[in-house]
């Protein structure tokens, strides 16, 4: 919102006031201002010209070169406006000058061939107004060589402020005065009507009724008779461009000035095309079109609040006015509507049209029921007195059910309790008093305070709290570097993911974070997607019912970006519905937290001591067991494998917890990849971490390490190719003795040697004993029965 | 037979060790001879076959031989220690080491473990609640009525009239009030959505960090000396501050917590907007109608509440200048952390 500072002073002093010292009071005090426009600045080397001659440009037809002076030279400049003349007083903008649009600095320069000093503006190089049909024409009397910021009153500062939703009071000039009245604590200045009325009645004239008054507690209307629709005087213009209005006619200014003065948005009907010269308040109960005053056809919903005449509708209540009793040059009789309005209902309808204004924004956070009056008898005085009308005696004022003042007790030691720290009574009575708070039935320990219907927010004494802790300043509020200790027991539910984090970035993975929203295939590809109701586009239209779309999708980007060897993991929600039927409780939904290791890319690049080596199956598996072993769930965990594909995986294996798959990877199947436009392998883990979560990991015990010797033992068989290793190592430990403690893969392979369909496995046995040292005798016994067995179970074949 | 044994190794070994001219040859001379298989050691074995009456002389015997044995070997493999570390091969120091594979945590995940640990350290516990949230807890229990203009400060994804993807962290303060009574002390971090254009100012989800502490003696200006004290410790004990008033519909009366902008030292530039502040927090009292939604007695407790957001304090704190590249993943980017 735009504010004003020559305008705010239309209300309160603050002459002896530093315009940093305003901003930063008001920003300090809730009014955020995020940008301040001093025209002292923004116009300071902008001076009155006179243009003594033009001629056509030697080079150009659209050019002139001009004769100015600028009170002292005259100096030659090029223009290239069609309206430039001799004659002229302008705008000039000497070489050094920064123009406001554009930001950039006039220098001295040759325009085709020409030499130009500086530049003759037009309205929208100085931020004026959008117009660039050609340069602006000065009043002839104004001195030459005055710097413009005297000669047009270009001397104000306009802020930008931030209002939050809680304060529709501040929305006007007058209420960001009340602000600064209770900060500076100085006097509030709201102007005096002083009402010249005819002696025909309005109530004789016009006619208000209201049907729907739960959507519009009041209607207050003004009539103005015989009215000269004609441009606003220059005075009330100015104080619509300064904030950015645009000025249409006199009467239309007014209703806007009188918003943007005190806050209540009014609207201008021009009485004679009012059928029966007849306002109806009402609902439309059937969908409808109306044209708008901005010519567009807008589709009304059913329950619209709706300003109709005696046969149609002329206005969407608190949004904006209908085109077929909009003011136009030829309107000689004016009715004023000044209303409250229930804010949802403004606001419901503000939503369905998509359309806000000005007077909607202001409606649906909340205006004065109690100011209407005031508005009306304002904008009419003010029509009347710059077009030349009469003012029709009395007002119409339809208000069935009056809107009273809250009454809210303030205890004093609340305020305390609640800050921290101890604010006089005067204060918080100066303050109150000071923001238009009636105190009542003032005592000792508290007040009774009545709070005037402009500030809807005060509905408790939290509220007259926080209306003292802020005036007062929140500077002024004690920094207490203490916090009461309660020795409660200590919570902390992400312990675990954050634990799980350190131990896979210490694998030396990467943690990604991807976008959880995803496009419908690729959240079909893992699991019954839930949909957005609202998505910004079909890319983002599912929740990812797992991470892995997310993860190849970042592998996507690396290859593009020339990275091609990747360790990335990623601890994210993974969204699913559990039925195919509409969510109604949150037993519908899973939502569970995974964890995903992407592999891709080699292991090993070439170097001068090492071969590459790409990442593989094994390199996956290695990588999931030491994790689950540092989180200590390795005896927890069964392992289940899978030679052929699923959906995603051409090969995978399975992390099982009693019957629960709680982790399953493997090779991404190519078909999955090219989804994705990925031509290397990628290797991929996913993990539910929410299960892992729940299984109790086991304690651990110290166990101490064995004192007496180990023997080894290794061996070597020719297998058939189809015999799994995982069976011959569990049928070696199944028929050793007690003391052989492991076996080990050592060496595989195949060869043409060997044969076809064999293959070459080597084993590593380590026996030994807590309590004393093997003999040779007993291991080499164990050794050969072992070999002895494998012989006969597998039909293999020893090597050595 | 024994005797004849022993001087043949003996022989031997003299011509061995003579000829062993690097600590290699050495060691396969150690194997030989003084291993657990080694020639000598066998002899002891067969020490057990003799008789009762040729056992001592011929152990005397062995000892000898092995004694013998094992000063010259040690007094050779002095002499070859020596010659070698003085006549080393060249060995070329400067070749590259192996290169070791560094994993990362995101540098998200790394701000707010240190906003974590500084509020673990200060007796917060940490609660976490789901993404995908009803309406009730993400509006209705903080205060937002429904058609209130409120709603808007905050664009949502919806999944129906009733369910949301949260828009902030604060429905966790309604769950985890729910589940306890004060005191309540936590943080509760957490990814939240906005409906909002993805560009590099912006981005549809980003991590809240909420804070929560009700009990009966809370006041503002603790929360003032919680928040300062956070502020310190994260961004440097120098840093200047202010509080100024806000609003938000859960906290009565609210603020929202500015530091000098350290790009410019509060001069002025385009990431403070001009203004020398930045804003890194929203905080306020906690409103009576929330304590009225969890059943708390609103005369007996005071709580206050505050929030902040992780990508926005990474960007400022890095020197980050476009949010997409949290989400992009480019691993050049995750390695720099
Ligand atoms: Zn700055």
């Amino acid at each position: 919102m735009k504010i004003s500072l020559n305008w705010l002073k239309d209300y309160v002093d603050l002459s002896d006031l530093s315009t940093d010292e305003i901003v930063d009071k008001l920003t300090m005090s809730g009014l955020e201002v995020e940008d301040v426009s001093d025209e002292n600045e923004l116009y300071k080397n902008f001076i009155v010209a006179e243009v003594k001659s033009v001629t056509k440009h030697p080079n150009a037809d659209k050019l002139s070169v001009c004769e100015v002076f600028d009170g002292k030279e005259n100096l030659q400049v090029i223009c290239g406006a069609p309206n430039v003349a001799a004659g002229q007083k302008v705008v000039f903008a000497p070489i050094g000058t920064i123009i406001p649009n554009g930001n950039f600095q006039i220098r001295k320069a040759k325009i085709r061939g020409v030499e130009s000093n500086g530049m003759i503006c037009a309205e929208d190089e100085l931020l004026l107004s959008d117009d660039h049909s050609g340069i602006m024409v000065l009043n002839e009397n104004l001195p030459t060589g005055k710097p413009i910021t005297e000669a047009l009153n270009l001397n104000d500062v306009i802020f930008e402020i931030a209002v939050t939703p809680n304060r529709p009071d501040a929305l006007s000039h007058i209420g960001v005065a009340r602000d600064l009245s209770a900060i500076f604590n100085r006097d509030l200045h709201i102007p005096e009507i002083k009402l010249k009325e005819s002696k025909k009645k309005a109530s004789d004239i016009a006619s208000v009724e209201i049907i729907d008054s739960t959507n519009c507690p009041r209607y207050s209307a003004k009539v103005v008779l015989n009215v000269e629709v004609k441009d606003s005087p220059e005075w009330l213009k100015n104080k619509l461009t300064r904030i950015g209005l645009r000025p249409i006619n006199n009467v239309v200014d007014v209703t806007n000035f009188i918003l943007h003065e005190i806050g209540q948005p009014l609207h201008a009907f021009d009485l004679d095309l009012l059928e029966g010269k007849k306002i109806i308040v009402q609902s439309t109960t059937e969908e409808k079109e109306f044209v708008t005053l901005d010519s567009k056809v807008r589709k009304l919903p059913k329950g619209t609040l709706m300003i109709c005449d005696a046969k149609r509708e002329v206005a969407v209540a608190g949004v904006m006015g209908g085109e077929n009793s909009e003011i136009n040059s030829s309107t000689k009789n004016i009715l004023i509507e000044s209303a409250y309005f229930n804010p949802s209902s403004i606001r419901k309808t503000s939503k369905a049209l998509q359309l806000s204004t000005d007077s909607s924004y202001r409606f649906e956070r909340g205006t004065d029921p109690g100011i209407t009056k005031y508005a009306a008898e304002r904008a009419a005085h003010l029509i009347a007195e710059i077009s030349g009308g009469e003012v029709a005696e009395g007002i119409i004022d339809v208000y069935p059910k009056i809107i009273e003042r809250k009454e809210i007790t303030l205890r004093y030691q609340r305020v305390t309790k609640i800050l921290g720290y101890e604010i006089s009574k005067e204060k918080i009575h100066q303050i109150l008093s000071r923001l238009g708070i009636a105190l009542k039935d003032i005592n000792e320990t508290s007040l009774l305070a009545s709070v005037p219907t402009f500030r809807p927010d005060l509905e408790r004494e939290i509220d007259l709290i926080e209306e003292i802790a802020r005036v007062n300043g929140y500077d002024n509020i004690p920094v207490v570097p203490k916090i009461s200790i309660t020795l409660e027991q200590k919570v902390d539910q992400q312990k675990f993911e954050d634990e799980v984090r350190n131990i896979i970035s210490s694998l030396g993975f990467s943690e990604m974070i991807n976008n959880p929203l995803e496009s419908e295939w690729e959240a079909k590809l893992t699991g019954n997607p839930i949909t957005l109701a609202n998505p910004q586009s079909v890319e983002m239209s599912c929740l990812r019912t797992s991470l892995l779309a997310g993860g190849l999708n970042s592998v996507k980007r690396n290859l593009n970006f020339g990275v091609r060897d990747m360790m990335l993991f990623e601890v994210g929600n993974v969204f699913n519905k559990k039925s195919d039927s509409s969510i109604k409780t949150f037993e519908d939904i899973s939502e569970k937290q995974n964890l995903i290791l992407i592999l891709s890319g080699k292991e090993e690049e070439k170097f001068w001591n090492t071969q590459e080596k790409y990442f593989d199956f094994y390199c996956l598996k290695g990588l999931v067991n030491a994790f689950i072993k540092k989180i200590s769930l390795d005896n927890q965990l069964a392992d289940l494998y899978y030679s052929s594909e699923n959906e995603i995986y051409s090969y995978y294996l399975t992390k099982n917890f009693k019957q629960q798959v709680v982790g399953t990877g493997g090779k991404v199947k190519r078909d999955v990849l090219n989804k994705f436009d990925i031509n290397q392998d990628v290797f991929v883990f996913e993990f539910d971490l929410t299960a892992l979560k729940q299984i109790s990991p086991e304690s651990k015990k110290y166990i101490e390490p064995p004192k007496y010797p180990k023997v080894h033992r290794d061996f070597a068989f020719i297998f058939d190719k189809n015999v799994q290793y995982l069976d011959v190592k569990n049928f070696i430990l199944k028929k050793a003795s007690k003391l052989l403690k492991s076996v080990e893969l050592f060496d595989i392979f195949e060869s043409e040697s060997l044969g076809r369909d064999k293959k070459s496995m080597a084993f590593t046995l380590e026996y030994f004993d807590e309590s004393r040292t093997l003999t040779e005798d007993e291991v080499e016994k164990d050794f050969n029965y072992l070999i002895t067995e494998i012989l006969k179970e597998f039909k293999a074949k020893l090597r050595g | 037979m024994l005797d004849e044994i022993i001087n043949q190794i003996q022989n031997e070994f003299e011509k061995d060790i003579l000829e062993a001219d690097s600590l290699k040859k050495l060691e396969e001379i150690r194997i030989k001879y003084l291993a657990r298989n080694g020639s000598v050691t066998l002899l002891f074995d067969k020490l057990k076959e003799a008789s009762k009456e040729e056992k001592p002389v011929l152990g005397k015997k062995l000892n000898e031989l092995r004694n013998s044995i094992t000063e010259k070997f040690n007094s050779k493999k002095e002499l070859l220690e020596k010659s070698e570390t003085s006549a080393k091969e060249f060995i070329d120091l400067t070749l590259p080491g192996k290169k070791v594979k560094l994993g990362s945590k995101h540098i998200l995940t790394q701000t707010l473990e240190e906003i974590k640990q500084i509020f673990k350290s200060m007796g917060f516990s940490v609660f976490e609640g789901p993404e995908l949230e009803s309406d009730y807890y993400n509006f209705e229990a903080l205060n937002f009525p429904e058609d209130h203009p409120a709603r808007d400060m905050q664009d949502t994804f919806f999944i129906n009239q009733k369910f949301l993807l949260r828009t902030h962290t604060s429905p966790v303060q309604i769950r985890v009030m729910e589940s306890m009574l004060p005191p309540v002390r936590a943080i509760m971090p957490g990814r939240v959505y906005r409906n909002e254009a993805i560009n590099a100012r912006s981005y549809c989800t980003f991590q809240q960090v909420e804070g929560l502490y009700v009990d009966t003696d809370v006041t503002f200006a603790e929360l003032k000396g919680t928040l300062v004290s956070f502020a310190k410790q994260f961004y440097g004990s120098s840093l200047k501050y202010r509080f100024r008033p806000s609003f938000f519909p859960f906290t009565e009366p609210s603020a929202e917590m500015d530091i000098t902008c350290f790009i410019c030292n509060g001069k002025g530039c385009r990431i403070c907007k001009n203004s020398g502040w930045l804003e890194i927090l929203g905080c306020g009292m906690v409103d009576p109608n929330v304590f009225k939604y969890v059943n708390y007695d609103s005369e007996k407790y005071v709580g206050y509440a505050f929030g902040m957001g992780i990508e926005r304090i990474a960007l400022l704190k890095y020197g980050i200048n476009d949010i997409r590249l949290f989400f992009e993943n480019d691993l050049r980017f995750l390695k720099q952390f």
